[in-house]
Order: C-alpha cells, then sequence, then structure tokens
C-alpha cells in the first residue's frame, strides 16, 4: 500500500492538472457550448422543415423520431471527439514547452503518466459532453437518471479511446499549425460518415428504401468506429439502434484498450 | 565512506553521427557544488540529460546517489531535482499549484507537501504570488519557482542547467546562500552547468567539457595554478600588422573582432611585446590568470562571446514567455 | 485554498450550463404558435371509431373527449374533420393525411414504430391488439376456418396472415365487425380474429362469445394514440403537458372508465 499510495497520489495529480487547465481554458468551454448549439439550434431547427411531416406516408426522412432527438447523440459525440482530439494539442505543448520533462524526471512510471494524462483528458471530453445533455429538454430528448448514468458511463468510454487517440497523432504531429489542419480532416469527415446527420437503414419504409445511398457512402460509414459509438448512445437515450445494440460497446471497448496500448508504446518511446 | 553522489565512467553517447559525448568519467563526493564548464555544444546538456534519465547513454556507466541510472530510472530519480534550462512550468497554473503538482507527482503526502511548499516558497521569497498564475511572473520569478520547486521533495542531488540566466544578482546571491546551508546541513550536491565564469568561481570543483571531452577538472584554484597563463589581448590596427604580430608569435590566438590574445610567461614579456609591436596595435589589455583564460589555454578558443550570448538567451527566454 | 482552485473552472462550467439551460427554452418552431394565432386546433378523426370515436353528441367518444379538454386547456376552439378514408382503409398510408387538414390526428391511431416514422405520438395509456373471438375460449385445430377483420390503425397485418397459415386455417375475410360476430356465433368460423376496438361496440357479450387478447409471440399490444406532424415540437410539447396534467389529476383514468377502457382483456389460452 505504501508503494501504492504515492503512484496513485501521481496519477491523481496529472489528472488533476488536466481539469484544472481544461476548465480555465475559457477558449475550450467555449468551442464546447458553440459546437452544441450550432449543430442542434442552427442546423437541426433549420433542416426541422425539411424532415417534417406534411403528407402523411410522404416522410424522405424515415425515423422513429424527430430530426432533433436523431441529431442529439450525435452533437454529444461531436463534442467528445473535438475535445479528445484537441487534447493533443496539450501533449504538443507540454512536448515544446518543457513541461514533458518535469513529468518524465519525476518517479512516475511512464505508463502512469500517460494514464493519469489521458484519464484527465477523457474526464474533459466526458465534461463537454455532458454539457450537452442540458440541452436535452430542447430536443425533447426525455432523460431518466438511468439513462443519464449509462450515457455517462458510454461516454467517458469513448473519450478515453478518443484521447488515447489524439495522443497517438501528437506523438505524430510535430508543429501545432499541422495539427490544425489535422484535426479538422479527421473529426468532420468521421463525423459526417457516422450516420450522424442521416440515418443509414433502409428499411424502415418504402419510401426510404428507394433512396437508398451509393454502396461507397454505406461502405464508409460501416467502416467508421465512430458511427457504432453514435449508435449506441441513440441506443441509450432515445432507444433507436441502426445497428446490432452489442456492436457499440464491444467497438468502443475496442478502441479504448487499443489505442491505449498503442499510445502506450509510443509514449514510452518518445523522449 | 559514502558513495559518490555522481559516479560516471567512460561515457559515451552520440546522435546522427555526431559524438556528443565521448568517453566522460567523473565522480563528484556527496556534498559537492560542481560546475560543468564548456560552450554551447560542449554535450553539458547531454549529460545532465543521461544523469537525469531523459536519455541513455550508448556505453559507459552513469551513476546518481550510488543507483545506476541506466538500470533503476526510477529510484534515481527520487533522489534528484532538476532545475532545467527552459522554462518547465505550466504557466496556466499558480505558483502554488505547479508545487502542489510537483509534490503529487513525487507521492509526498498532504502534510509534507503543505509544510515544504511553504517552506521553499519563503525560500525563494514567492509566498506573496502564490496565487498568481505563472504566466504573468517575470523571468526571474520563474527561474525562483522552477529552484523551489526543484528543491521541494528534498533531493540529494540538485541539477541546475544553465540555472541564473534572468536573475539578479541579489537573488543569485540568496540562491546560493541558500544551496551552500543545504549542503553543510543535508549534504545536498549542486550539479551545475554554465557557461559564466562568475558561476564557477565559488564552487568546489569544476570541470571544463568541450567537443564531447572532458579536457580538464580540479578545483577553480588547482587549474588556474595548472594552466593559467597571463594573456595580453590585443586589437591590432589592420590586418597587414596583425598578420606580421601573428607571424612573430607563433603561439598567439585569434580572438573574435580581429583580436589577437599573446600568451606571457612574465611580466617582463609585456614590456618586451609592446616594446616590438606597441606602434601596430590600436588598443591592448592585460589579462590575469582566471578560468576564463584556463579556458582559452586549454581549447584555445574563448569560452563565449558574453554579451551577444546573455542577449540571444535571454531574448529566447522572451519568446517563449510571450508566446504562451 | 482547495475551493480558489476549482472556482475559476466552476465559474466557466457554470456560466457555460447556465447559457445552455437558458437556450434550452427557445422554442425551436412555430407549431403552436400558429395554431395560437388562428385559435383553431384541427382534429382529424374516422366518421366512427368505437368508443373512441363514437359520432353522437351525447358520448362523442374518448379521443374526441380527450382533444376537447386539450383544445380547451390550451384556449383553442377544437374543429373536428371526419375523414371517410380513415374509417376504410386500414393503411395510413392511404389515408393521404396533410397537414392543411389537421395539426393532429386521433381516433385508431396506434403507437407503432410505422406510424412514429411519419408522426409524433402521444400515448393515451389505451391499450389495442388482435383479439380472439371465440365460443369455447379455445384456439381450434388446423383446418379450421377462422374469420379475420383487419384493423385500421396501421399495425403489421403481414405477421398476422403469415402466423394464420402457419397454423394451417382457412380465412375467411369479414366485411365488418358484424359480420365477424355473425359468423362465429353461426359457426361459420371457429373463431373470429380481429382488433380490441372493431368489436368494442358489438354485442359479442350477448351471442355468449369471450373475446380474449391474442398473445402469440410477435404480437405486441399496442398503445392508442394521438398523433401530431413530426416537427411539430412546440404544440406536443404543449399537449403533453395537458395529457400529463390529466394523468396527475387522474381525469384521464376517469374518463377511460367512463368509456370502458381502464380494464384488460383476458390473454386467449393456448389449444
Amino acid at each position: 500500500m505504501s508503494r501504492i499510495l504515492p503512484l496513485l497520489r501521481g496519477v491523481y495529480g496529472i489528472w488533476l492538472r488536466e481539469i484544472l487547465r481544461a476548465t480555465r481554458d475559457r477558449g475550450q468551454m467555449i468551442g464546447g457550448v458553440s459546437r452544441p448549439l450550432v449543430w442542434l439550434l442552427i442546423m437541426g431547427v433549420g433542416l426541422n422543415p425539411y424532415f417534417r411531416g406534411e403528407v402523411f406516408g410522404e416522410v424522405r426522412y424515415v425515423v422513429p423520431y424527430t430530426y432533433l432527438q436523431f441529431l442529439f447523440p450525435a452533437v454529444i459525440v461531436l463534442n467528445i471527439m473535438y475535445t479528445s482530439i484537441q487534447f493533443a494539442v496539450s501533449v504538443i505543448w507540454d512536448r515544446e514547452f518543457g513541461f514533458l520533462r518535469e513529468v518524465l524526471v519525476s518517479p512516475m512510471p511512464r505508463p502512469l503518466i500517460l494514464l493519469g494524462k489521458v484519464l484527465g483528458g477523457s474526464t474533459a471530453a466526458t465534461l463537454h459532453g455532458a454539457i450537452v445533455l442540458i440541452l436535452a429538454r430542447f430536443a425533447d430528448v426525455t432523460l431518466t437518471p438511468d439513462q443519464v448514468v449509462m450515457a455517462l458511463g458510454a461516454m467517458f468510454a469513448l473519450s478515453f479511446g478518443l484521447t488515447c487517440f489524439g495522443v497517438l497523432l501528437a506523438s505524430r504531429i510535430r508543429s501545432f499549425e499541422g495539427f490544425g489542419v489535422f484535426s479538422n480532416t479527421i473529426i468532420l469527415p468521421l463525423y459526417f460518415t457516422s450516420s450522424s446527420i442521416f440515418p443509414l437503414d433502409p428499411a424502415l419504409s418504402r419510401t426510404q428504401m428507394a433512396a437508398t445511398y451509393p454502396e461507397w457512402l454505406v461502405f464508409m460509414v460501416q467502416i467508421n468506429p465512430i458511427t457504432y459509438a453514435v449508435d449506441l448512445l441513440r441506443g441509450i437515450l432515445i432507444n433507436f439502434n441502426q445497428f446490432p445494440p452489442a456492436y457499440g460497446p464491444a467497438v468502443i471497448a475496442a478502441m479504448a484498450i487499443g489505442f491505449f496500448l498503442l499510445a502506450l508504446v509510443d509514449f514510452g518511446r518518445s523522449k | 565512506m559514502t558513495k559518490p553522489a555522481v559516479f560516471v565512467e567512460n561515457l559515451t553517447c552520440s546522435y546522427a553521427g555526431k559524438r556528443a559525448l565521448d568517453g566522460v568519467s567523473l565522480t563528484i563526493p556527496t556534498g559537492a557544488s560542481f560546475s560543468l564548464l564548456g560552450p554551447n555544444g560542449a554535450g553539458k546538456t547531454t549529460l545532465i540529460n543521461i544523469l537525469c534519465t531523459l536519455q541513455g547513454a550508448d556505453s559507459g556507466i552513469a551513476m546518481v546517489a550510488g543507483v545506476d541510472v541506466a538500470r533503476h530510472p526510477t529510484q534515481a530519480r527520487n533522489s534528484i531535482g532538476v532545475v532545467f534550462q527552459d522554462s518547465s512550468l505550466d504557466d496556466r497554473l499558480s505558483a502554488w499549484e505547479n508545487l502542489e503538482f510537483h509534490g503529487l507527482v513525487y507521492g509526498m503526502p498532504a502534510r509534507k507537501r503543505r509544510q515544504r511548499i511553504d517552506a521553499v516558497l519563503d525560500l525563494v521569497e514567492l509566498s506573496d504570488w502564490r496565487e498568481t498564475v505563472v504566466r504573468s511572473f517575470s523571468g526571474g520569478m520563474r527561474r525562483r519557482l522552477e529552484i523551489a520547486r526543484a528543491l521541494l521533495h528534498e533531493p540529494a542531488l540538485l541539477f541546475l542547467d544553465e540555472p541564473t540566466v534572468g536573475l539578479d544578482a541579489q537573488t543569485r546571491q540568496r540562491i546560493w546562500a541558500y544551496l551552500d546551508q543545504l549542503r553543510r546541513e543535508r549534504d545536498l550536491t549542486v550539479f551545475t552547468t554554465t557557461h559564466y565564469i562568475e558561476e564557477v568561481e565559488g564552487s568546489d570543483q569544476v570541470c571544463i567539457l568541450d567537443g564531447g571531452r572532458i579536457v580538464a577538472e580540479g578545483s577553480p584554484q588547482s587549474l588556474k595554478d595548472e594552466y593559467a597563463r597571463s594573456w595580453l589581448h590585443v586589437v591590432p590596427l589592420d590586418a597587414a600588422a596583425r598578420d606580421t604580430i601573428a607571424a612573430a608569435v607563433p603561439d598567439c590566438r585569434e580572438l573574435s573582432h580581429g583580436r589577437l590574445a599573446i600568451p606571457l610567461a612574465g611580466a617582463d614579456k609585456v614590456d618586451a611585446f609592446l616594446g616590438q609591436f606597441g606602434s601596430l596595435l590600436a588598443e591592448t589589455r592585460y589579462e590575469p590568470p582566471s578560468l576564463e583564460s584556463v579556458f582559452l589555454s586549454l581549447t584555445g578558443r574563448e569560452l563565449r562571446d558574453r554579451m551577444a550570448d546573455r542577449h540571444a538567451i535571454e531574448q529566447a527566454a522572451g519568446r517563449r514567455a510571450g508566446r504562451r | 485554498m482547495t475551493w480558489s482552485r476549482w472556482r475559476a473552472g466552476l465559474v466557466n462550467i457554470a456560466a457555460v450550463s447556465l447559457l445552455l439551460v437558458a437556450v434550452s427554452f427557445l422554442p425551436p418552431d412555430t407549431s403552436l404558435r400558429d395554431v395560437q394565432r388562428s385559435g383553431v386546433l384541427k382534429v382529424c378523426v374516422p366518421p366512427t371509431f368505437p368508443p373512441l370515436v363514437t359520432g353522437n353528441a351525447t358520448d362523442p367518444g374518448f379521443d374526441v373527449e380527450l382533444v376537447q379538454h386539450i383544445a380547451d386547456s390550451l384556449g383553442l376552439r377544437l374543429a373536428l374533420n371526419p375523414l371517410a378514408a380513415m374509417g376504410s382503409d386500414f393503411n395510413p398510408r392511404n389515408w393521404l393525411l396533410t397537414r392543411a387538414q389537421c395539426d393532429m390526428i386521433a381516433g385508431g391511431l396506434a403507437d407503432t414504430l410505422q406510424n412514429r416514422g411519419f408522426l409524433q405520438m402521444l400515448p393515451t395509456g389505451v391499450e389495442t391488439g388482435w383479439v380472439v373471438v371465440s365460443r369455447g375460449g379455445t384456439l381450434p385445430a388446423a383446418g379450421a376456418t377462422v374469420a379475420v377483420l383487419p384493423a385500421t390503425s396501421g399495425f403489421a397485418r403481414v405477421a398476422l396472415s403469415s402466423w394464420l397459415r402457419g397454423r394451417g386455417w382457412q380465412v375467411q375475410r369479414a366485411a365488418n365487425p358484424a359480420a365477424l360476430l355473425e359468423s362465429v356465433a353461426d359457426d361459420q368460423a371457429s373463431i373470429g380474429i380481429t382488433e380490441r376496438f372493431l368489436i368494442s361496440t358489438g354485442d359479442a357479450a350477448e351471442r355468449g362469445l369471450s373475446v380474449a387478447w391474442l398473445t402469440e409471440e410477435g404480437f405486441a399490444r399496442n398503445q392508442m394514440a394521438l398523433g401530431l406532424w413530426k416537427g411539430d415540437q412546440t404544440l406536443w410539447r404543449a399537449v403533453n403537458g395537458v395529457v400529463d396534467a390529466m394523468k396527475a389529476d387522474g381525469s384521464l383514468e376517469a374518463l377511460r372508465h367512463r368509456y370502458g377502457l381502464s380494464g384488460g382483456l383476458d390473454d386467449a389460452p393456448e389449444p
């Protein structure tokens, strides 16, 4: 115990630092609010007339929910993706400005340093995802305490995987400028091909069947791991799954474990 | 007999085909004040990095407080405190939070942490700024805070890599006085790298590193006795005058800005030299034996172009601070 | 000390949360405002669908009284729009409902996944499903003749017909509820299968026939519901608020009881 306790303190310290930095960073907080506002308020409400019913059976967009409800879980995932992957900036920052060395000369083992950092990053990302839940009222998503707890769990697991992914990115990118471009070319395509803003399942109605997507797009959606994360949150929050419900947890768990191990290898290599 | 604070034997390290350290051997007794002197690129930072377990060596042994850094890095890290050349503070956190973070990472229990933070903040006279975010600190305050942080976990060995850049004379003196006290009371060993001669004069042991090799080692006085000669720094009137002098005095050294350094065996040599070449000189200056002249004797080069160097370092520090 | 460390971050989180809470009270559309402006709540109903819509002036039906209460509570005048198509065709798609005809649909709409694809449903707590009409209360052996009257409420009939085929029964299509009861009572068919409300006003009891739920796998019972157009979020919320209040003060249960809808049926036994 006397050996473990100091290590736990160290993990806590690293975690705490990430949280303090993330919550004090006004820019990051504003980003965390503006994304859900843009996506739910502007886009969701703006596109609502195109998805609402005019004549029974003539809806182009057949899911058993409103567009806002359909979009809501995806916006949570978007917020988590941004925060997690931009966490990599904090890793690059530490490296550029020498703070990383302060930690590396400490008696903390490398894997625990990484764990503390990743836990901090994923807590911040989960927080950003949880902020979106405040808008549940606006999107007419009713939440029970059970649902909130399950959603937070899923969000944290997703954040963990994506944060590790961010660390992997950071170890391959040398400059901040390069990262900005890179993050946008990763986050937005992943988001758009995750069936976030349109449903994929053509079997819900005849109308939808007539409007199936080209195979290449369906393929991109299906190989995108974010698709299953969005699907899991939809299952929890609005009880709607496009894929077998077991896929979501499996993909998220695989991401969390896989990316953490890869990040561990990378981090051990870094000086 | 206690183990030496630092023991290095035949340490070699190279990267990108360039040899940063070439067979360095070195022993520093516990409680000593040790200075590593050398120009930029001499391998000082490489040696510190290896001793701080940030970097591996190609061959040789490096031990810190009796622990092999390559084999037991975690154990070695517990006994060292490091102040890096570049600031490694988190400038979005307050002074107190930076220290608290350090204490947590070193696994210090809460009460001890609080006690030590108060003590080290007092030492560097930053108690009034404990809640201030580091971003608004001046370069000197950052340095002081870093030194406080490196001492927080009561290390046996303190590494200071170019520690006093940007510090005013008063603070520098105070910090050295405190470090001396710690050395006496707790056998703290202080390992400093610098290229400022003033820093070195007060230390017990000096080591001059050049091109990855140790060229001289000993106490400041013994180095001076052994290697130092008096030099006459002269500025010739023109290039022709310079060539004439260089041809007449084969063991003179060329310095920057067209100056020459003439080695002097005794005081009478000055008169002889001036009598012979006085009409060719615009300016002359007598340099008594010093560590700087030791360095010149050993390497044939000046340690640095003092003003330009200091300016460049402070500019870099300023840019860093501004970019954050 | 500990508090001051968190203060900056907590202030940021609180500010962001307050903003989102405030935003979540913005109306996502104009449907309620439009209805309030015109002062009329238009509701499409079938000509008769007892006991939900009877066509009598004294006992107009459960759904009619419900929507009347809703309109009154919202300060609107109720305009019932009886559509012949709703009574005669089982498929809601063929009712050709449009927004121009009504703001809300009542009387025989089940809360099924299919309907939810086109409308937003507001369950009224009244159950429906396939029922078995029989004399002895038992299901007959293969080869027997079964009278079937399909439902109009828009739930899957394909499952029913394949189940009937699987049982090896002769299917005899009944023209109306009376004909169905007639053929079972006269032994032309061993049992009759239809939807609950279709025979709820018939004289099954007088003819000595029992009515029970069809409990086979895949024949879930559905809640009856009011339907609102998708994307009419604000109107839905207002209507939902009235229904919730009725649930809370017991008047909804009282209304159900008055129309004999509070009690359930027994389950049909296995053969």
